[in-house]
């Protein structure tokens, strides 16, 4: 089996063979976060929520599926951080007194170009897992390798 | 490893930062048209208000009242570098003691409040208030703090006449928060040492009207919409003390005497 080797991503192969029913569970992590993010737009909280309740529904789940619930959700509190920011900042200038500037505007792009990435990487991950392989994220990867107990 | 985890985490919030402070180099409200945008909506709305209030009460072109305010307009503004064109002066006939800036430097001021005035020092004095908020750009900071941007986009975009009436009191009683209005005194009173016009009289006129202010007179809207206006009388004497000139008057005494004369026969 070939696998990509990718300077973020790495599809490496898992120390077992996952059963059909653990890839299914495992992309859907990743497809649930995606399906709440466009659901719950603007709201940047949701599909971590969503995502967060299915690491919870999995959380006595086989150790490949408990994995790939970490790595979704741990990629999603990331995000959490600079879209809720982002909303914030968005809100004060429709409301509040906060002016539209060259800042706001470029935060916004580097947002959006972070998300983008992260859409992008997980549709992906979801399609591979699904397919039983395990795709291991740059940091959030060894983030939830030492996270999650086998 | 988890000093690798560690070193992982840092440099992806370096790029984070680092891809946000290269687009920062950036021009994006040039790039956008962003600035020109909210001219533009700017124009638009201050034109909408000020037909709004144009077509509700008559506008005075009647050079005996015109000329004289516009000559006090026109010194404060060329004595403190303000480029009298972006200003128009409305005067509308209308018993209540008020004046206003709308969006793209439209000032209404009423008759009665001329009307209210001793002196021109006095009217000057609101005059050069008012100018504040339109040269300070606080006019439209107070409309997005009460109505919100997204009211505004409707305004300038869609049929907005519905929405404006039902928002000009937004600038005919409400005032603007105390750090404006602050910002806004201490503004006209430096206009008014550049213009050679005693500070004092605008004390006084505040000071009057904050006396004569009871439940009964409401028609002082001017004073109503300006709150703490005892401790606004204190700021301006406090803050002009020693600062005034040999005053230089504007207008001559007759001037003045025919303006008060033909307010009254209105």
């Amino acid at each position: 089996m070939e696998y990509y080797q990718g300077p973020m991503i790495q599809t490496t192969a898992f120390e077992y063979r996952p059963a059909e029913e653990e890839a299914e569970k495992a992309s859907n992590s990743y497809l649930i976060s995606l399906v709440a993010s466009v659901a719950g737009l603007p709201l940047p909280i949701v599909n971590l929520l969503a995502t967060l309740f299915f690491y919870l529904g999995n959380k006595k789940g086989t150790y490949f599926v408990r994995w790939h619930c970490t790595q979704a959700l741990l990629a999603q509190f990331s995000l959490l951080f600079m879209n809720s920011a982002g909303f914030w900042w968005t809100l004060s200038i429709i409301f509040g007194n906060q002016q539209l500037s060259n800042a706001y505007v470029s935060y916004m792009l580097t947002v959006i170009i972070f998300n983008l990435l992260e859409f992008l990487a997980t549709i992906y991950t979801s399609i591979q897992t699904r397919k039983g392989k395990h795709v291991v994220w740059w940091f959030y990867g060894e983030l939830a390798n030492k996270l999650c107990k086998r | 490893m988890t000093t690798r985890i560690s070193l992982q985490f840092i440099f992806i919030v370096l790029m984070f930062f680092g891809c946000w402070t290269i687009l920062r180099q950036i021009d994006w409200m040039q790039q956008f048209s962003l600035n020109q945008l909210s001219a533009k909506s700017e124009k638009r709305l201050g034109d909408l208000y000020a037909k709004y209030f144009i077509n509700t009460q008559m506008e005075l072109n009647d050079p005996e009242i015109y000329a004289p305010v516009d000559s006090l307009l026109q010194t404060i503004c060329s004595t403190n570098g303000i480029n009298a064109d972006h200003i128009k002066l409305h005067i509308l006939e209308n018993s209540q003691v008020n004046a206003f800036a709308l969006p793209d430097g439209h000032m209404i001021v009423y008759s009665g409040l001329i009307a209210a005035t001793k002196s021109e020092a006095e009217l000057s004095g609101i005059i050069a208030h008012e100018v504040a908020h339109i040269s300070e750009r606080h006019v439209m900071e107070k409309l997005r703090r009460e109505l919100g941007l997204t009211v505004l986009l409707s305004m300038t975009t869609g049929n907005g006449s519905e929405t404006i009436r039902n928002t000009a009191k937004v600038f005919t009683s409400s005032a603007y928060d105390r750090d404006l209005e602050r910002e806004a005194d201490q503004k006209a009173i430096d206009y008014l040492i550049h213009a050679r016009v005693p500070s004092e009289p605008m004390a006084d006129f505040l000071e009057r009207l904050a006396e004569k202010e009871n439940p009964s007179m409401r028609h002082l809207e001017w004073i109503n919409t300006h709150p703490d206006t005892r401790k606004r009388v204190e700021f301006i004497r406090n803050y002009s003390k020693g600062k005034n000139q040999a005053p230089r008057p504007i207008l001559k005494e007759v001037t003045w005497l025919k303006l008060q004369k033909r307010l009254a026969s209105l």
